[in-house]
């Protein structure tokens, strides 16, 4: 018998419907999950009790009468603390934000409060999304749900921690280069990037402006559709918000899967690469047909995405000066003030990637290694178009391992970056990737497989993933330090 | 040998837009500090700049209306610099890929044409206002303050190729564009308020030299007469250490108003290095050429074609260029009345004159609807064909303006025709005479001022009537046989 | 190669204060990740207009009607010194 917190959201709604449960019954049971979990886990940096009580028994009152606003009416989301909710703050996990109070709702937010959602609260983060483990939040990092001597992934973190502990139905992460997908793949959970400019950025704070994106967290891919459906669409906010545009759909039967040859070497774990083939031989099975591809450019992903994420991000982060906001170092002049609160409010990973971006950036030096770099993504753009002219979808480990230890990659930087390699090159193209939980590792860790398909085939790409779901049946669930579920 | 100036203007137009560049704030005019922001222009996390479509249509009409080039695939650019009025401390402007390009304007110095030659016109947002507190000098400054209202409000700049030779040149360059602007109706173009700011780039070098000189930036002028100073002065200045031999410094300098001096702004010596890189939060700008056509059916009369057209009807390129600085219903008015009268510099002086100067006094800004160039014209008809005298012809005009009546009406009502019937007049002179003699004998011993004295007399008998140079004229006649 | 980066005038440009050993260790770390760049740098790569923006979509302009947003309190809220209704920073010279 399922705990309520791990049902799809369909279903949970189903029960709303009939009367077998109410919004602040679940609620109830989540807060309970936060008590248990957080204590050991520290997934959520805030949680919003006070109003939540208020706002389930609204949505008991909603569903009493029959009037609800929704599929998602009444049900619990973690919101990842870099995404704005009017009235709480928004620290980004960074000691530069930790007394800042948003005055407005992100696009997202807005559309999820249409429809009805509790958003339990905020959760950690490496500090302004950058990392691979929320090793480098300011405010301490969270714990792998599975095995609380292990990170949770990163930048999502929290996030993603949060939905596999139970105490979120669903949460909302952001990835730039894999920092939903990553995190959700080492807590055994779905994280699902969308196509570039379908969900709108607009209250996203900003890391690498042409990269990030906002996905859900979920136990089930159809609750990923669920939430990805009710945000996605055109904000006038967000100049890089798209307009509904159509793309050839890939098959949903009988389909074409390539599997990334460059994504299957040195670097990979062993058991990473069961995985890939444990879901290729399923698919097979059903009929699909699976071959390698090569995609060469996917070698050169971390570099040109190490120029520009940080030459992004350099720019993206120069507003945190101490100036409308933030964690004022005095100063005698107002580029002292600047220069000390900057560093005294950044850490060291987070003034890292400034640097290394504003000296990309420098002149003398744009053309070698920024402008490069944008040349390099283009090209890879144009290899992914083409390989989609022969496959319908690509398949990949979404990690080159199960979850490491804390501290294990922080002593060598290229070695962090190198988790990224299967993620990076989804954002350098812009087009949607999922990551679905399939085993455990020979140390009964999670590992996931990701797919990935056109821009503009989110749905289709969802479809498949969820048949996909089905025929890998992971029901496994983790044990919190002896805590049982 | 002499020492050739060479200067070039960088300006920065505020555009009359509803909303801000990328958000849409209103555009306020206030007192009240940070009174109009938002997450966007407030540089706020997690905020993205959507730009105004008005504010693209009001630079295409200014880079179509001084020639230039329109770059059909552009883009907006990050120049990444610190600064406390810079909210995000990134401004969102143009690189090298600005709207307009390799344009050119018409100007008028000393009476002539001239050519001023535009390099790029590109797109920027303004920045908040800072105000130092302390005891007034900008280096003894104890806190700074800062209004964010101004922030994100739509900048054309416009940088003219540094092939300006003098101070006058920039003068009559600067009044050129502001009449553009205003004419274009894309910004009010006020210098007091800050809808128009230059700053002007200055280098000198020796007759003949290949090379331009070191270049030296000058920044704080506010008005056309410290521009004209400003330029006088740092040619002056670095033609004599040109002289002398000495290293000008590449550097920025401050026009101090009060002691009509450039001084050095210390921090900004050389180039600084502002890291351009494409907005990644703003798609490219792509200008099609059916968007470009649409901006050219409605551009407006430009300065130079109301010039053109002035000039045509036989007014002086100066006079030309002054009356396009009015309205444009004065112009027309004058277009009109000349080709009733036929009579160019007549109108013009009435137009521009006496018309203009008594709607001043009487603080009425537009002309009431019962003036007409026809009814107008009648007046300076009836002035030019010496039936009235040009009083008579100003008060009539008084008259109109306060309310509908018929000229030449009026001024037989008002006894105000005046009588050039040679009889008639020989009438009152010999009166005149008759009843002067003393006058006439001090007239015969040489105090000749009595004349107008006898003019006078004439004049009131006729009660006004006669025309007082056809009646000087027989008193002199009269007098001398 | 450490020695090619100028980490002073990088801090300086980014307006970030460093002290020694951040300088020391941030110099190796931008070095080691440059180094792996080599092969990107190096690449011959086509000069095509495609490269200009990211992700080449098509620009939606606003229309130029205006709203009020945030109130003068919201807009001061987070402000860390302010007076008159104006943010106060220390002395910011030209």
């Amino acid at each position: 018998m399922m705990n309520n917190y791990k049902l799809p959201i369909s279903k949970i709604n189903q029960l709303f419907k009939n009367k077998e449960l109410k919004p602040s019954e679940l609620y109830a049971e989540t807060f309970e999950r936060a008590a248990i979990t957080e204590s050991i886990i520290h997934g959520h940096l805030e949680l919003f009790q006070e109003e939540n009580l208020k706002k389930a028994l609204n949505s008991d009152e909603r569903y009493e009468k029959g009037e609800n606003l929704g599929t998602l009416d009444g049900i619990p989301i973690a919101i990842k603390d870099n995404i704005n909710i009017s009235g709480y703050a928004t620290t980004c996990s960074s000691k530069m934000l930790s007394n800042y109070i948003s005055p407005y709702d992100a696009t997202v937010i807005t559309r999820l409060k249409n429809e009805g959602a509790l958003f339990t609260g905020k959760t950690n983060l490496d500090e302004f999304a950058m990392g691979s483990s929320t090793e480098n939040s300011a405010f301490g990092p969270t714990k792998n749900p599975w095995d609380s001597s292990r990170v949770p992934g990163g930048s999502s973190g929290g996030s993603a921690a949060v939905v596999s502990a139970g105490s979120a139905i669903a949460s909302l992460g952001s990835d730039t280069g894999g920092s939903i997908r990553q995190p959700a793949s080492f807590c055994g959970v779905v994280g699902f990037k969308p196509t570039y400019g379908t969900v709108s950025r607009f209250g996203l704070v900003a890391f690498a402006s042409s990269l990030d994106q906002i996905g859900p967290i979920t136990n089930h891919v159809e609750d990923a559709r669920l939430i990805f459906n009710s945000m996605k669409g055109h904000d006038p906010r967000d100049a890089t918000s798209l307009i509904e545009s159509k793309a050839k759909q890939p098959k949903l039967k009988n389909a074409k899967i390539g599997i990334i040859k460059e994504l299957m070497e040195d670097g990979i774990s062993e058991d990473a690469k069961k995985e890939v083939h444990k879901v290729a031989k399923l698919l097979e099975a059903e009929g699909h047909e699976i071959i390698e591809v090569s995609l060469p450019l996917t070698k050169m992903s971390i570099s040109i995405y190490y120029l520009i994420a940080p030459a992004e991000c350099s720019a993206n982060l120069s507003r945190f000066d101490g100036v409308r906001y933030g964690n004022r170092v005095p100063g005698s002049t107002s580029s002292e003030m600047m220069e000390l609160t900057r560093a005294n409010g950044f850490g060291p990973e987070v003034k890292k990637r400034i640097l290394l971006g504003t000296y990309a950036l420098s002149a003398g030096y744009y053309d070698a290694y920024y402008g490069q770099a944008l040349k390099a993504r283009a090209m890879m753009k144009k290899e992914f178009t083409d390989i989609y002219e022969d496959v319908d979808y690509l398949i990949s480990p979404t990690t080159p391992s199960d979850p490491f230890k804390f501290g294990e990659k922080s002593d060598n930087q290229l070695e962090m970056y190198m988790s990224d390699l299967c993620t990076i090159p989804a954002n350098l193209v812009g087009m949607p990737a999922i990551s679905i939980p399939t085993g455990l590792s020979s140390q009964g860790l999670p590992l996931s497989v990701q797919i990935m398909s056109p821009s503009n085939t989110d749905n289709t790409l969802l479809d498949f993933s969820e048949s996909l779901e089905s025929l890998v049946a992971f029901t496994e669930e983790p044990v919190i330090n002896g805590v049982v579920s | 040998m002499s020492i050739i100036p060479t200067i070039g203007m960088e300006t920065h137009v505020e555009l009359k837009t509803n909303s801000k560049m990328f958000c849409r704030c209103h555009v306020l005019d206030t007192e009240l500090p940070n009174e109009s922001l938002c997450p966007t222009c407030l540089g706020l996390p997690g905020s993205l700049p959507v730009p105004n479509k008005k504010a693209i249509e009001f630079i295409t009409l200014l880079a179509l209306s001084t020639n230039c080039s329109i770059t059909n695939d552009g883009m907006f650019h990050r120049k990444n610099y610190f600064y406390p009025d810079l909210p995000k401390n990134y401004q969102i402007s143009q690189f090298d890929l600005p709207v307009g390009t390799e344009g050119s304007l018409e100007i008028v110095v000393d009476g002539e044409f001239g050519t001023v030659e535009i390099e790029r016109v590109h797109m920027e947002e303004d920045t908040g206002k800072s105000t130092h507190i302390g005891s007034g000098r900008i280096d003894s400054a104890t806190s700074t303050h800062l209004d964010f209202n101004r922030a994100g409000i739509p900048l054309v700049e416009v940088v003219t190729k540094p092939l300006i030779k003098s101070s006058k040149e920039a003068v009559a360059y600067i009044e050129e564009l502001r009449q553009l602007v205003i004419d274009l109706d894309i910004s009010e173009g006020k210098l007091e308020k800050g809808n128009l700011r230059f700053d002007a780039n200055i280098s000198v070098a020796h007759e003949g030299d290949k090379e331009l000189g070191t270049k030296v930036e000058i920044k704080n002028m506010n008005s056309l007469k410290s521009l004209e100073k400003a330029i006088e002065y740092e040619i002056s200045r670095q033609t004599k250490m040109l002289i002398a031999e000495e290293n000008i410094i590449q550097e920025t300098r401050h026009w101090d108003e009060k002691k009509e001096v450039t001084s050095s702004m210390r921090s900004k010596e050389g180039s600084a290095d502002y890291r351009y890189f494409s907005d990644p939060d703003i798609p490219n700008m792509i200008l099609s050429n059916d968007f470009v056509n649409e901006i050219k059916t409605i551009i407006p009369e430009l300065p130079s074609q109301k010039r053109k057209m002035f000039i045509e009807t036989g007014l002086s390129i100066e006079d030309a260029n002054n009356l396009g600085k009015n309205k444009n219903w004065i112009g027309d008015l004058y277009l009109s009345i000349t080709e009733i009268t036929g009579d160019s510099k007549s109108s013009f002086n009435w137009v521009t004159g006496e018309l203009q100067g008594q709607l001043r006094k009487l603080e009425i800004k537009d002309l009431p609807n019962w003036v007409t160039a026809k009814n107008l014209s009648e007046i300076i008809l009836l002035v030019k064909e010496d039936k009235i005298s040009f009083t008579s012809g100003k008060e009539i005009l008084a008259n109109l303006i306060e309310q509908e009546i018929v000229p030449e009406e009026f001024a037989s009502q008002n006894n105000l025709i005046q009588e050039n019937n040679i009889e008639e007049i020989s009438k009152i002179v010999e009166e005149v005479i008759e009843n002067n003699s003393e006058v006439l004998e001090r007239i015969a011993n040489g105090e000749e001022k009595l004349i107008g004295f006898l003019v006078g007399q004439i004049i009131k008998i006729s009660k006004g009537q006669v025309n007082p140079s056809v009646a000087k004229e027989l008193l002199l006649k009269e007098i001398s046989s | 190669m450490a020695d090619k980066i100028d980490i002073k005038n990088v801090a300086k440009l980014a307006s970030i204060k460093l002290n020694q050993e951040e300088e020391d260790r941030l110099k190796n770390d931008l070095s080691m990740i440059i180094e792996h760049f080599d092969a990107l740098s190096k690449m011959d790569l086509p000069d095509d207009k495609i490269s200009i923006h990211p992700l080449g979509m098509s620009l939606n302009l606003a229309e130029d009607i205006a709203s009020k947003s945030l109130t003068h309190k919201e807009a001061l809220s987070n402000a860390p010194e302010s007076k008159d209704g104006q943010f106060v920073v220390p002395p910011s010279l030209d």
